[in-house]
């Protein structure tokens, strides 16, 4: 006789084992809700629940409900976004970690949501569809057969399936299973279970891991890791050459990121793509700057020789006698130019962070930015095809941040911040101050630091401007 | 409140029914809340007491039937709706409403991951006619539609999508339209808010325009059309 079938407490547990420190933890319906649960309040890792909370944890008092619609409270660190938001963090793939509880998984890592296995016909993903797509990972929570015996890990899933090759560990009530190249490994079974039990439940065939051991419960220590550095220089040396940088600014002095683009001067990595809405207005117009001084803006990478091209809506001077830096090396063939319409340019880094590859609008359809590029008549009107832009790095100006990245802006310097954040591989933030987790409202944060991955404080001494 | 121009900008009615009264048999919806929580009661209420009939809803899931709120099972149930769009129909675990009126035929349930939902709905708003996302490739959500290659990647088309009206529920409005929300109630509000030609919301509280800090709104203006006092204040905070 086996041992017994552990409970969903102890299936949180071992599926909590999984959880790398400062990630964002996706939680779906059901057996999943049972580990926020499980995790020591202060842990580093934000749960995220169907409903927008960024961080939350059970709470009898709280104003939030869970993804089964139990009431939670946003963490310390945490912060409050709508659904759609959500939804981008997911496809956009900043999410470490999706839990679903699954109804069948198969040799290849398919699996039919639990909703699906019990509504013949119909299902209520609600988004753990968007998880098996989006998360880096993806672990499936399951009873290992069905109340009345039935297989449910099997060579192949006989329901519809709500996943496609991404689930890559199963944990059950009698066992944990990796999904491998080769087919099915069992790793762990839980006390009192042999791998003979295991496999005499399992309908695919079950290879046994070298290293096969018996299930543990310790829930691991989870502490958030830094993100702050101790200057701009450190926290950009690592971009190389010819990476794609999201750069903020809007025309003015105000809001750019000119302690962070000085040090990507000096840093030197040449051949970069410079994705702004602009490529250095602010030395030509001036916006107020005082005599004998320029403001910092794109301009001085330019100068460097840093920018191999740019993809901006307002790159050039608004005047022809006082051409900016980057006309002139563009008319000179030092650099290239994309012009995109503001609007598609917000859109096409909006897109880059929520996982969408190319959309259709139609700004631009009939004008020379629409020339060569696909056309779709939707309604009735033209639409023109346009490509998302994912950067490799995002340096922006916000206003305050905690420690672990969450962010606030002010006034326009929120600008293009907020879509840019998503849309890069590393993003680094420049701010006026840092704070503590907790300290910022998690209603009034605009970015959350899940998108943020360095955080350096603005000198106050920090002068906008060169001399000249 | 001055209006310069004399141009009537009044928002704000008397209550949910005068805010409805151009809602017609047939009509799309797009309803805030998340499964029971945060719904629209006062709104959803007015409907049900209106009598249309054949409206299509698009909702991000109903909770457990009988909970005591104006829901969504209790809309399906006065036999309002034809059809419902959502990711969480119904709680498998639950009977209700919903599942009697889909098993007899009665009501169209279109299934729809909630991302995949939550991008066509503020596809809409923005004015995109469509976008490929990678989201349920492969699996049956990917069945009969248009699947196109990017970065070595499956992709499916999604069509935006829009409706005639938008009913959403905030915690403060001023007389504008301007509105914040209070916790996980935020939800689908802002992308409905942008998707419906007529929106309509529910508030706790209306205040003067300069009453909420700018920089806190998370839907400005231009997206609501009508504004309703709720008489629901105690399920709200």
């Amino acid at each position: 006789m086996p041992g017994q079938r552990l409970d969903s407490t102890s299936m949180a547990r071992r599926a909590a084992q999984e959880i790398r420190a400062g990630a964002a933890v996706a939680i779906g319906s059901g057996l999943p809700t049972a580990l926020p649960g499980v995790v020591p309040a202060g842990s580093g890792v934000w749960f995220l629940s169907e409903n927008g909370a960024i961080g939350f944890r059970p709470s009898a008092e709280g104003l939030f409900v869970d993804s089964s619609g139990n009431p939670a409270e946003v963490i310390p660190g945490g912060a409050v976004v709508g659904v759609a938001d959500l939804a981008a963090m997911l496809a956009g793939g900043n999410v470490g970690l999706a839990l679903v509880e699954a109804g069948q998984v198969s040799a290849a890592g398919d699996f039919v949501h639990w909703t699906t296995a019990e509504t013949p016909g119909l299902s209520a993903p609600g988004f753990a569809v968007d998880m098996a797509s989006g998360a880096r990972r993806v672990v499936a929570i399951m009873r290992h057969t069905s109340d009345d015996g039935a297989q449910r890990i099997l060579e192949h899933c006989d329901l519809p399936i709500d996943g496609n090759r991404c689930v890559s560990l199963i944990v059950t009530d009698v066992a944990a299973i990796r999904v491998t190249d080769g087919g099915l490994e069992l790793a762990e079974v839980a006390p009192g279970w042999t791998s003979d039990d295991i496999a005499a439940i399992t309908a695919a065939p079950l290879s046994v891991a070298s290293d096969l051991s018996e299930m543990t419960f310790a829930v691991p220590d989870l502490s958030w890791p830094n993100k702050v550095y101790d200057s701009a220089s450190q926290a950009l040396g690592d971009v190389p050459d010819g990476a794609i940088v999201n750069v903020d600014g809007f025309g003015g002095p105000g809001g750019m990121a000119h302690y962070l683009m000085t040090a990507l001067r000096d840093h030197g990595a040449q051949g970069l793509t410079i994705i702004s809405n602009t490529a250095g207005i602010a030395r030509v117009a001036r916006f107020g700057a005082p005599e004998g001084v320029t403001p910092i803006d794109h301009t001085i990478l330019v100068d460097n020789g840093q920018v191999a091209k740019a993809i901006a809506s307002y790159p050039v001077s608004p005047s022809i006698n006082r051409p900016s830096a980057f006309e002139r090396a563009y008319q000179e063939g030092e650099s290239d130019l994309e012009v995109s319409p503001q609007g598609t340019l917000a859109e096409r880094l909006r897109s880059g962070g929520a996982g969408v590859a190319a959309f259709y609008t139609p700004t631009a359809a009939g004008t020379l930015l629409g020339e060569g590029k696909e056309l779709r008549e939707i309604d009735g009107r033209p639409y023109v095809l346009e490509q998302r832009i994912l950067a490799d790095f995002c340096i922006i100006r916000g206003h305050k941040a905690d420690t672990l990245g969450n962010m606030v802006y002010k006034g326009t310097s929120r600008n293009f911040n907020p879509v840019m954040a998503t849309s890069a591989r590393v993003t680094v933030v420049e701010v006026d101050e840092i704070v503590e987790p907790g300290e910022l409202d998690p209603e009034e944060i605009v970015t959350p630091g899940v998108f943020v991955n360095r955080i350096v404080k603005r000198p106050a001494e920090f002068s906008p401007y060169l001399e000249i | 409140m001055s209006t310069a121009s004399g141009a009537n900008l009044n928002k704000v009615y008397s209550d949910a029914p005068s805010a409805l009264t151009d809602l017609s048999d047939g009509a799309s919806l797009l309803i805030a809340g998340f499964a029971g929580h945060g719904e629209p009661e006062d709104l959803l209420g007015a409907v049900i007491t209106s009598g249309v009939r054949g409206l299509t809803v698009i909702s991000q899931g109903a909770g457990a039937p009988g909970s005591g709120g104006t829901d969504l099972n209790r809309l399906v149930d006065a036999g309002a709706v034809r059809k419902l769009i959502s990711p969480l129909p119904f709680n498998p675990h639950q009977g209700g409403a919903i599942r009697e009126r889909w098993e007899g035929g009665e009501l169209e349930l279109e299934v729809q991951p909630a991302g995949v939902l939550t991008e066509r709905i503020r596809a809409g708003g923005a004015g995109i006619g469509g976008f490929f996302l990678p989201s349920g490739a492969g699996t049956r959500f990917a069945e009969g539609r248009e699947i196109r290659q990017f970065n070595g990647r499956e992709h499916i088309f999604q069509p935006a999508l829009k409706a005639d009206f938008a009913l959403l529920r905030a915690a403060f409005s001023d007389t504008l339209g301007n509105l914040v929300y209070a916790g996980t109630r935020r939800n689908l509000n802002p992308i409905m808010a942008m998707a419906a030609k007529v929106s309509i919301v529910e508030v706790d509280e209306i205040r003067e325009p300069g009453g909420l800090d700018p920089e806190l709104v998370i839907t400005p203006a231009i997206f609501v059309q009508r504004i309703v006092l709720t008489k629901n204040r105690h399920h709200s905070v």
